[in-house]
């Protein structure tokens, strides 16, 4: 075996000579493109990830949608939630810059992928918080429902359409609504971000641990 | 600094060849890793104070970028058609047996993974233990061993 290696290496070596080789301009012009390196990935998906939601505000109907919480009286609550969740959010955003930028590609193979995984992690909890934020407001909006009492007159648009319903239906109705919708909500958001980051990572997880197995 | 980049790229840009070929199988992804190691190198060219020749610091780089940061492009199926140098083989220059050997060598080293390419990599490349722990990031005796481990995994597919 020693010989056929050692053979592969002679053999290796003199490829040296035959390679074909890229001219200065071909090399000059590849420093201009743009990298799609998987760090270039989790970035982009993560700034994504940490606009949209917030995006979702400057939709007009959303705003409307904004003074249910006035009317079922527990729009103090949601206001000081929405503080907590951006004092939250900027200090995952503050995480994930520091750690993004302690990539470097000079690091030796396992430093590289620690980083990165650690980095995808902010990105982890960052969306398993939200995803909590949306079941959280989901319960905040059932419980004002249930507490109150005029809530079916309050919207009384609704309570004209839903005519065949008594007050107290329409209200069970509508927590029940809003929950599953939370729900499904909170499964389809986390369904699409596992398999995003799952397929991005896979091989990076592979290498990693084939890497970890060394030091068993 | 650019046009130093270019020159040193240029003058040992058969290091990202070779690791281009180990880690894709046809040339458009060739092309693509071998552009990403490019950009990569580039970006990580200030950093780069000459302490170390510019080849040593292009082993770490290439080999980061083709086992962690390059994305495939598309899903490719190993075969050793696609017309590179590397894997050619001159058959004038050894006897049946040796060629038959090599050839099987080359198809036995595309089947590997992605680490294990590495340590097979840098052993072809003629680096010692110590470099190949400090690029991989693993202790040398874990280096021998995994080589050893590499090896004899070879010898099985050679001698089924």
């Amino acid at each position: 075996m020693m010989d056929e290696l050692e053979l592969l290496k002679k053999d290796w070596q003199k490829k040296d000579n035959h390679i074909p080789q890229l001219s200065y301009s071909d090399i000059h012009k590849m420093t201009w493109k743009k990298s799609s390196s998987i760090v270039k990935w989790i970035l982009i998906i993560s700034i994504l990830e940490f606009t949209l939601p917030h995006l979702l505000y400057l939709i007009p109907s959303f705003q409307e949608n904004m003074n249910i919480y006035e009317t079922i009286g527990i729009k103090k609550y949601f206001h000081a939630v929405t503080l907590i969740q951006y004092l939250v959010v900027f200090y995952f955003i503050y995480q994930f810059y520091k750690r993004y930028k302690e990539i470097s590609v000079l690091e030796n193979a396992k430093i590289l992928m620690q980083k990165i995984i650690k980095t995808r992690k902010t990105v982890k909890n960052y969306v398993i918080f939200s995803l909590s934020m949306i079941l959280f407001t989901v319960l905040l909006l059932i419980i004002g429902i249930y507490l109150n009492d005029d809530f079916a007159n309050s919207i009384s648009e609704l309570n004209n359409k839903a005519t065949d319903m008594s007050p107290e239906k329409l209200k069970i109705a509508l927590m029940i609504g809003i929950g599953a919708f939370g729900i499904l909500l909170t499964l389809f958001m986390g369904a699409i971000y596992f398999l995003l980051y799952g397929r991005l990572l896979r091989k990076l997880n592979n290498n990693y641990r084939k890497l970890k197995e060394l030091e068993i | 600094m650019e046009h130093q980049f270019v020159t040193d790229l240029q003058s040992n840009q058969n290091i990202v060849h070779k690791v281009c070929t180990l880690y894709t199988n046809d040339k458009d992804s060739h092309n693509d890793l071998f552009q990403e190691i490019t950009i990569q190198l580039w970006k990580a060219y200030p950093k780069f104070r000459g302490e170390a020749k510019f080849s040593t610091w292009m082993y770490r780089v290439a080999l980061n970028t083709a086992i962690t940061l390059y994305r495939k492009s598309k899903r490719s199926i190993p075969t050793l058609d696609y017309d590179s140098v590397i894997f050619k083989i001159k058959a004038d220059e050894y006897d049946e047996t040796e060629e038959e050997q090599l050839k099987l060598m080359y198809k036995a080293i595309k089947q590997l993974g992605d680490i294990d390419k590495a340590l097979v990599f840098l052993y072809l490349e003629d680096k010692d233990y110590r470099e190949i722990s400090e690029t991989l990031g693993i202790s040398e005796v874990n280096a021998r061993v995994k080589m050893n481990r590499v090896k004899t995994k070879l010898r099985t597919i050679l001698n089924p």
